[in-house]
């Protein structure tokens, strides 16, 4: 057979195996690489270290299970970020399925490591149907929306509420996200309240959400995996996101591999295809 | 309900709301805050409909043991395991409820997501062909933004994140900022629609 013919009836196992591998092999033989810190991460890190300690800022999860491999370590940098800064985080989701329990898991596991108490420095509101409503709703009265937290406890008996009702007592938003209720943070949220947003994004989200930072509309953005590792990177705490990157790096370069090899058959078969 | 009135409600609360937008009249903020907390109430029963919905319909599958009913089986005894250790323990750290999220389905949901991987290496390698000019500068822009995204990149040519993110923040800018206005005025000639009673699907006709 040639190699034409080898390269075009490829077993796509063969592509599996190699992909499952490189999946793997970073997990036990771990490979960092330096990251070169882009803009748009340095503006997000920058703002939040401008705002000053004790500030309330929202963290949205805005994120389904699927993805949390990649928003979860965005979303545990930003919210050391905002405990080492002696932050108070107010934190919801719009994502029934499942966005309330990931922010109390991450919040939790991160408070405790801080030795953050629940209601004084974080506050977990959980979800509430219909987004365009609730974050309308949030900024004439966050009360209005949520009368009780995730767990049922009523928001004014919660300490970290009492001076929060609404965006404008919130410094900051950092939403974590991997879905368009982001963009309505933007429209709605940014523009209509005048709230400021930044957002720690999924990969193929980033691309869109250039364009609310080239307009103003957002302060910074962490782009997947590569935004987390080097949010991480400025923290000062290398985790998932800089492990992560290893095994990102040996895919990006195997599909690539994958590309020229594809194009390389399709070329030898066409010009075996000519008449001589 | 398929007379004038739910025409009617639609205009109504459509115009409030839109007039809303631009007052500041703390009576019409509250106003306009009652209307968002209806929204969201309707919103939840909404999803109470979906629920009871998916149950009804996987329990005639079940009876009537359609083809791959065991798989309605799992659902519904998921559905109720989910809903009654929602309902009597809550869903806090430490409850059924939370438990079966963190350790069953949200590795589950994982799972397949990360399955995306496998297949895109696959179609990367059969279909991303340089057949075309066009093809070929989608290819190399892609190959371009793929390298410079990963610190290996940086390695082979110090440029490359620049390069990388120069693509992303300008011409990949300029094509979002185009979809994003089109999908905007796209939505605002669409609500205009519904409040002016033109565009009646959501009535159950057309």
């Amino acid at each position: 057979m040639s190699l034409a013919k080898r390269l075009e009836s490829l077993d796509r196992r063969w592509i599996f195996l190699l992909i499952g591998l490189s999946v793997v092999l970073p997990m036990f033989l771990p490979i960092t690489f330096p990251e070169r810190i882009t803009s748009q991460t340095q503006a997000l890190y920058d703002t939040m270290e401008s705002l000053p300690e004790g500030s309330v800022i929202m963290v949205p999860f805005e994120v389904w299970p699927s993805t949390l491999p990649e928003t979860e370590p965005i979303a545990r940098a930003a919210v050391r970020h905002a405990f080492r800064r002696q932050m108070k985080i107010v934190s919801l989701s719009n994502v029934g399925g499942g966005g309330p329990s990931i922010a109390d898991r991450v919040l939790r596991e991160e408070g405790n490591a801080a030795g953050k108490v629940y209601g004084i420095d974080y506050v977990n509101l959980g979800y509430r149907a219909n987004y365009l409503a609730v974050l309308s709703g949030m900024g004439t009265s966050i009360r209005s929306i949520y009368q009780t937290d995730y767990s049922g406890t009523p928001v004014d008996s919660l300490p970290l509420m009492r001076n929060v009702d609404s965006y404008k007592d919130v410094a900051f938003i950092f939403a974590i996200a991997d879905n368009a209720t982001l963009d309505y943070w933007v429209s709605i949220v940014g523009e209509r309240f005048g709230a400021k947003i930044g957002a720690g994004v999924t990969a193929v989200m980033a691309p869109k959400m250039f364009a609310y930072i080239d307009a103003g509309q957002m302060v910074g953005l962490l782009g997947g995996m590569k935004g987390g590792a080097e949010y991480e990177k400025l923290l000062g705490l290398p985790d998932q996101s800089t492990r992560g990157m290893g095994a990102q790096s040996l895919i990006h370069l195997l599909i690539i591999a994958f590309i020229v090899l594809g194009n390389v058959g399709f070329f030898l078969s066409r010009r075996n295809a000519r008449p001589a | 309900m398929r007379g004038p009135l739910p025409l009617a409600v639609a205009f109504l609360a459509g115009m409030f709301m839109i007039v809303s937008f631009f007052s500041p009249h703390p009576a019409v903020e509250k106003a306009s805050g009652d209307f968002l907390n209806w929204v969201s109430i309707v919103s939840g029963f909404s999803i109470l409909l979906g629920v009871v919905s998916i149950a009804q319909n996987n329990l005639a599958k079940v009876k009537r043991r359609q083809k791959e009913w065991p798989y309605a089986v799992v659902l519904l005894v998921a559905l109720a395991v989910m809903l009654a250790g929602g309902v009597l323990e809550g869903t806090d750290s430490g409850t059924v409820y939370d438990a079966l999220f963190q350790n069953v389905q949200a590795p589950m949901m994982t799972t397949m997501f990360s399955m995306l991987a496998f297949f895109i290496a696959s179609a990367a390698y059969r279909a991303f062909r340089a057949r075309t000019l066009q093809a070929t500068l989608l290819l190399g822009t892609a190959v371009i933004v793929m390298l410079g995204r990963i610190p290996v990149g940086q390695a082979i040519y110090d440029g490359l994140p620049d390069l990388a993110n120069w693509i992303m923040a300008v011409p990949n800018t300029a094509v979002q900022r185009g979809i994003i206005i089109g999908a905007a005025l796209g939505g605002a000639a669409t609500a205009l629609r519904i409040v002016l009673g033109l565009e009646r699907t959501y009535m159950g006709r057309g």
